[in-house]
């Protein structure tokens, strides 16, 4: 069989399918994070609370508990699948590896989010119909449950940028797909910056007390969990960022702006003053100021994290296996899995996909700059938008060139060799280079298209190309 | 699109134990996910009724199935996993191309359920006591039967779309020009999604019976309101589900021609007997209802003939696939890995029943304990589990610290080996 299993290509001209994902990510991982933090914050409330006698905490859990229902349970549980929907018509071949190594796994998360649901309804509906000592079990039962299903995901979340053991190649088996040392590193940094984002949205509620004793009692536990969480969240990250592999340690020192650290370090400051100042002025602390720090934790602090995770697993989106362009690059024994690119050396993207229009599998001078699309739009467009906006627009990397050679010459030397340690390598054959050459050029800007070379405009090589994919991010 | 291309799209890991496993496990929470579906949508269309009414019992009864449809809603998001999860291991050629056609939809599926769920929230909070006070701002009401009504008909087309292998291409690139938008809706059929649509009438009415034994159970409905729940489920069962009935004919009547070996399958047959035999069960069962569990037998049936409904479509999609296009789920490579089959199996059956036993039974109990509900009349004294019951509760908390503590220890082991 000489086919390649490349799905149709979703293109979303306007952000592009890729960002789609990560705006559905970065959403959910701050309702679920949330939630499970605050999961374990109730029960550890609900100790205290029966242990001192101070019911007023669990006035805390109804209040918060109602919120974490809609907060946590209506959005996340809906963008929770919802990240699956995204990936499955963004990187369809990215999902399928996971789900088809972690189905099991997946599955037993499932029985956990079964019990969870049941558990939160309960907390919130049957608190003062039940006596004290079984609502704290309940309390405790949704903690533990809750933290399982971040167990579970952390393993699946880490095989995405590395299998957990190298002999996962030759002896596959979820265990070694699973576990490795990015796994426990990466559990570590999540369950830190998830008290962070439990203290930050347990703020909304916090601030929305009358009784300025009780509110200065849950706002300064609230500070202190946050604060540590920070600090304990900082520390991890290192960690995480130790346990990477070599190859997303180069692609970290020579893709991610420079603005980076310094932004992140500004971010886990400001969060650290933030909870700092609302327990020195519990009064300070109202409902807008929390929303707009729930906020700003979600666009300057998870955003750009997530768009480093995704950015330090180039050129793989999952298992060191599958390029983020959804051909399968590496031979993976354990699993019976073959690497595609033999195949498409043999005979070309355009006669070894399955989807390929049949006016398109012969190169012809009439339809050489629609084929030219077909190839940008089934191995560029997961990474590379189409059109002027988006993640990081192809024309942009050619800076206006239209000379067909030279675009061809590039694509030959830069992607067809894997000359390029962050993309993928893509073997087209000449006609193939030369026809998606002929549609790269065709999407210069106009003024750019009539005349001679203009200033400035650079002709892009095999070298010159990382530096402008720095600039372009 | 011949069998060998649709075979390549197949992923090259294989799957970590025998086909039929997941097969069953897809039918079964299809079956479930579908009920709660159900439930969610009479619930929320019985709010409705209820809230544009000024007779007191079905004011009570909006406000009962405000709070049925909105953890409906949710129970119906989480089970729907499990079926989601199980199509990508077995149909992912099918499932994923789908999708990818109809991306915009996909995406837009995730917006508009947030914004019907938030949409029957909004209705919650604008009416805390809809039983005794007028109802405010039901269009949001309206608004949110209509958006979940509409990721239905998503959730429709992307599974029917599955079916049509060889209009993929021109789907995909009409006159040869590739459309990747993924903005279009292709293929569909009204009749089958009016099916299961209309199964809803049934199924409400199934849960309206024992909701009715439950109030009976905990003493706390009025004769005169019980009575009132016993005719309108009986009103949903009968008329409503030989409705859904005549519909479902309809269905297996405009079959198109390459599935129409389905309008005569023994399995669709048997399912359409199986949920006659549920919708006149009230009727046959008559003062039984009152007595014992007979008042949940007949959800418990219903839930039989859903999983029959659930098995018989799975018997079209598995069959056609296979025999019109060449497509065997069943002869998926097998790369068998035994830890992670068994520990979903055992999580699934031992951790799983045990704690959702305990909650499910202190739910239970406390809803039945006498003077458990103040807002039905009754005193405030809480309620207290048996030790029996208490102990189930230790025993769950004790199985999920001993399910963390393997999953550090079996990490370890896997590093250090």
């Amino acid at each position: 069989m000489n086919l390649i299993g490349l799905y149709p290509t979703w293109f979303e001209p306007g952000i592009s399918s890729g960002w789609v994902v990560g705006i559905i990510a970065t959403v959910h991982v701050l309702f679920s994070h949330t939630s499970v933090g605050a999961a374990i914050f109730f029960a550890g409330l609900a100790v205290y609370a029966d242990r001192n006698n101070k019911p007023e905490y669990l006035d805390f859990i109804r209040r918060y508990g109602m919120f974490l229902l809609v907060f946590s349970y209506v959005l996340g549980s809906i963008t929770g699948p919802g990240i699956w929907y995204s990936t499955t018509v963004a990187s369809p071949r990215g999902i399928s590896a996971l789900i088809h190594s972690f189905v099991w796994k997946w599955a037993t998360e499932w029985v956990f989010f079964v019990i969870e649901v049941v558990g939160v309804y309960m907390l919130v509906y049957l608190a003062g119909k039940i006596d004290r000592k079984t609502h704290l079990r309940i309390a405790i039962i949704f903690a533990l449950t809750s933290y399982t299903t971040m167990l579970v995901i952390i393993g699946i979340l880490s095989f995405m940028m590395w299998p957990g053991q190298e002999r996962w190649f030759a002896e596959g088996g979820y265990l070694n797909a699973f576990y490795g040392g990015n796994t426990f590193a990466q559990l570590g940094m999540r369950t830190a910056f998830m008290f962070t984002m439990t203290a930050v949205v347990g703020g909304i509620v916090a601030a929305r007390f009358d009784d300025p004793v009780f509110k200065k009692a849950v706002t300064t536990r609230l500070s202190w969990l946050g604060i540590v969480s920070t600090a304990a969240g900082a520390a991890m990250l290192q960690w995480y960022l130790n346990t990477l592999p070599e190859t997303a340690q180069v692609v970290m020192a020579n893709r991610l702006p420079d603005r980076f650290a310094p932004t992140l370090l500004a971010v886990l400051a400001s969060i650290c003053a933030y909870f700092a100042v609302t327990m020195w002025k519990p009064r300070l602390l109202t409902p807008a100021v929390a929303t707009v720090a729930t906020v700003v934790l979600l666009v300057f602090g998870l955003w750009p994290e997530e768009v480093a995770r995704e950015s330090m697993r180039k050129p793989y989106v999952a298992g060191q296996y599958v390029y983020s362009n959804q051909i399968i690059a590496r031979d993976v024994p354990g699993m019976g899995i073959t690497s595609e690119i033999p195949r498409i050396e043999a005979h070309g993207l355009l006669k070894t996909q399955v989807f390929t229009p049949p006016g398109l599998r012969e190169i012809t001078p009439a339809n050489q700059k629609q084929v030219g699309e077909f190839l940008a739009l089934s191995t560029c467009s997961n990474c590379h938008s189409l059109s002027a906006t988006g993640m990081r627009p192809l024309a942009r990397y050619f800076g206006g060139n239209t000379d067909v050679a030279e675009i061809s010459q590039y694509l030959q030397a830069a992607l067809s060799t894997g000359a390029t340690i962050y993309m993928p390598r893509i073997p087209l054959r000449d006609d193939e280079a030369q026809a998606l050459a002929t549609y790269i050029a065709s999407l210069a800007p106009p003024k750019l298209t009539a005349g001679a070379p203009v200033p400035g405009a650079r002709i892009a090589t095999a070298n010159a190309a990382p530096a402008a994919e720095g600039t372009a991010r | 699109m011949n069998a060998e291309m649709l075979y390549a799209l197949r992923d090259p890991a294989g799957i970590p134990s025998h086909p039929l496993v997941f097969l069953l496990l897809a039918v079964l929470t299809f079956a479930l996910h579908v009920a709660a579906v159900q439930v969610m949508l009479g619930a929320g269309a019985l709010v409705l009724r209820g809230a544009f009414s000024a007779q007191p019992h079905w004011r009570r009864l909006a406000a009962t199935m405000l709070n049925t449809a909105k953890i409906a809603v949710s129970v119906a998001i989480v089970i729907g996993v499990a079926p989601l999860l199980f199509v990508q291991v077995l149909y992912d050629p099918f499932w994923y191309t789908s999708n990818v056609l109809s991306a915009r939809w996909v995406i837009g599926f995730i917006v508009i359920l947030i914004a019907g769920y938030m949409a029957m929230y909004g209705y919650y909070w604008r009416n805390p006591n809809l039983a005794t006070q007028p109802a405010k701002s039901s269009w949001m009401m309206m608004l949110s039967l209509a958006l979940l009504l509409l990721v239905g008909w998503i959730m429709h087309v992307l599974s029917y779309q599955m079916l049509w292998p060889e209009q993929w291409q021109q789907w995909y690139a009409p006159q040869g020009r590739i459309d990747a938008s993924g903005s279009g809706l292709h293929a569909y059929s009204v009749a089958r999604f009016g099916f299961f649509v209309a199964l809803s009438a049934p199924v409400t009415g199934a849960w309206l019976v024992a909701v009715r034994r439950y109030l009976q159970g905990a003493g706390a409905g009025d004769a005169a309101y019980l009575a009132f729940l016993a005719r309108l489920a009986r009103g949903l069962m009968l008329p409503g589900g030989v409705l859904a009935l005549v519909v479902g004919a309809l269905w297996l009547l405009t079959l198109p021609e390459k599935m129409a070996f389905f309008a005569t399958s023994p399995w669709m047959l048997a399912a359409l007997v199986l949920l006659l035999v549920a919708v006149a069960l009230p009727t046959l069962l008559g003062k039984h209802l009152e007595r014992g569990l007979w008042g949940y037998a007949v959800f418990g049936v219903g839930a039989v003939a859903l999983i029959a409904v659930a098995a018989a479509r799975e018997v079209l999609r598995y069959t056609l696939l296979s025999g019109v296009h060449g497509y065997d789920a069943l002869d998926y490579t097998i790369n068998m890995d035994w830890y992670s089959t068994l520990t979903f199996f055992i999580t699934f059956g031992v951790l799983g029943g045990v704690t959702l036993g305990y909650l499910l039974t202190v739910a239970w109990q406390a809803g039945q304990h006498r003077g458990g509900d103040a807002s039905l009349g009754g005193a405030s004294a809480v309620y207290t589990p048996s030790a029996a019951v208490t102990r189930l509760g230790r025993w769950s908390v004790g199985l999920l610290v001993v399910w963390i503590v393997h999953y550090f220890a079996v990490g370890f082991y896997t590093m250090v080996r």
